[in-house]
């Protein structure tokens, strides 16, 4: 971890590949969430949506990734979410994350994930340790 | 504080589900699939020796595959069959009685305490940390409902804790809704380890023909009672509900409560016309009670080629819609596991 880090540093953002009905299917496999309104057109449009969408888990764990290309999986001590919209197909989501504020030896970080038209589908917060004289590898 | 607000008041602080260990431990197999389908090129997840390179003593399991080391798997999802002391059941169960039928999840805190790795065995515990009071929201009237699920390992170490929040609303009827509902405030959402829940009002069931005669008995089944309407004069029980004893002509009548036991006396198997209100095909029986009485009702929680007239039946409550309780009937012994 890079100890010159500041309020204000932007993390670099991690850009998804558009959200395909197979990215939905692997990740409903992945993390056992099988709600077929994420995976089954015919359970979506009985339930009078024009489509499925993303699961909001998928999101944060894209938030996950955002964090761990940046700082060693252990020094993540939090990561908080609001699913403030939902992520429908072929949306290309982008991952963003601000350090706001170094504390105790942790970055606290604001976080969120936006679409190409503007909506933002998850905000949050992380806290980050920051150990000293650690290599910054992953 | 009316007797509702304080019946679920009372959940606060209660444990929705006894701490279980996950159905497989931290394993490579589920890593890779993780790994796959989000893409990650980081190493640590599956190649020991970069894993090693960083100073771990090998691979390590995503931090955001947390919950899914303890989630219950595609057939309990689809089938679940609650449990004695299934707290969450009984909660979805009184906020259902409430109205409060569809849900969004609004928020996910994690608490991360340290890396998993394969061989690892993961239990959740869940916790009501707090009931909100009933707000209006886009979406419909509802109450934000926290939980604190608390991931330990084998050892009892705590190594993750999750803050878990849903919206549970009294969805809005159509012409109530937006216009144009591009902009929700929440993503319409399922808790993840409870996709049976509805998550749109599906379409209501085929109004019944309530009347002076028979409106006792609706009533009855929405405060969850099965009532069978009792002569007064000859004591002869009688259903369907009606106003003159056949057997006596007596037009006197009381009720008494059925213990809500029975046996499949016939059955059959409806596959067509569809209705948006069922799931087809589903089986129409007429249960005949302990009681003596016989009526006409749905079989749950078994297959149509499993059902056996003489087979002994429990009651069970439907809360079909905020309107609507009718009994429902299950088999009274586990079936056989395969």
């Amino acid at each position: 971890m890079n100890p010159n880090i500041r309020a204000g540093d932007e993390l670099p953002p991690l850009k998804v590949p558009p959200i395909s009905r197979t990215t939905l299917a692997l990740y409903a496999g992945a993390s056992g969430d099988h709600n077929p309104m994420h995976i089954d057109l015919d359970v979506a449009r009985s339930a009078g949506l024009d489509d499925v969408f993303a699961h909001g888990m998928l999101s944060m764990a894209y938030l996950g990734r955002l964090l761990t290309g940046w700082t060693r999986q252990e020094n993540i001590r939090a990561l908080a979410v609001r699913f403030t919209a939902v992520t429908p197909l072929y949306a290309e989501p982008v991952c963003t994350g601000t350090v706001t504020a170094i504390e105790d030896g942790a970055a606290h970080l604001d976080v969120a994930v936006t679409l190409a038209d503007g909506t933002t589908t998850l905000r949050g917060t992380a806290v980050v340790d920051l150990p000293a004289g650690r290599e910054d590898d992953r | 504080m009316n007797e509702y607000e304080e019946r679920l008041r009372s959940w606060v602080g209660r444990e929705l589900s006894v701490p279980k260990p996950g159905q497989d431990p931290v394993n490579v197999p589920m890593i890779r699939h993780w790994v796959e389908a989000m893409a990650d090129p980081n190493p640590v997840y599956l190649d020991e020796e970069a894993a090693r390179a960083t100073g771990r003593d090998g691979i390590v399991a995503p931090a955001s595959m947390m919950q899914a080391w303890t989630m219950r798997g595609y057939a309990a999802t689809v089938n679940p069959r609650p449990g004695a002391g299934d707290g969450m059941a009984e909660l979805i169960a009184l906020l259902d009685e409430g109205g409060y039928t569809s849900v969004v999840a609004t928020d996910s805190e994690f608490e991360f305490h340290r890396e998993l790795v394969p061989g690892d065995h993961v239990s959740a515990g869940e916790v009501v940390e707090a009931i909100s009071p009933e707000k209006n929201t886009a979406l419909g009237a509802g109450r934000f409902i926290t939980t604190v699920r608390t991931y330990r390992d084998q050892d009892g170490e705590v190594v993750a804790v999750q803050r878990w929040r849903t919206l549970r609303f009294r969805p809005k009827a159509p012409q109530e809704r937006p216009e144009a509902p591009q902009e929700r405030p929440e993503a319409p959402q399922e808790r993840p380890e409870a996709p049976q829940e509805r998550e749109k009002p599906r379409a209501l069931r085929p109004r019944p023909a309530v009347n002076l005669d028979n409106a006792f008995w609706f009533e009855a089944a929405r405060e969850h009672r099965l009532v069978v309407q009792r002569c007064a004069a000859c004591k002869a029980l009688r259903h369907p509900p009606g106003p003159c004893c056949p057997q006596c002509g007596s037009f006197d009548w009381d009720t008494v409560d059925s213990a809500g036991d029975g046996h499949v006396y016939s059955y059959v198997v409806n596959h067509h016309p569809p209705h948006p209100a069922f799931d087809m095909p589903y089986i129409v029986a007429v249960v005949e009670l302990a009681e003596g009485t016989r009526l006409i009702t749905n079989l749950t929680g078994v297959a149509p080629e499993e059902v056996e007239i003489g087979m002994p039946v429990v009651l069970e409550w439907l809360e079909a819609d905020p309107e609507l309780t009718l009994p429902v009937f299950r088999p009274a012994a586990p079936r056989k596991e395969r």
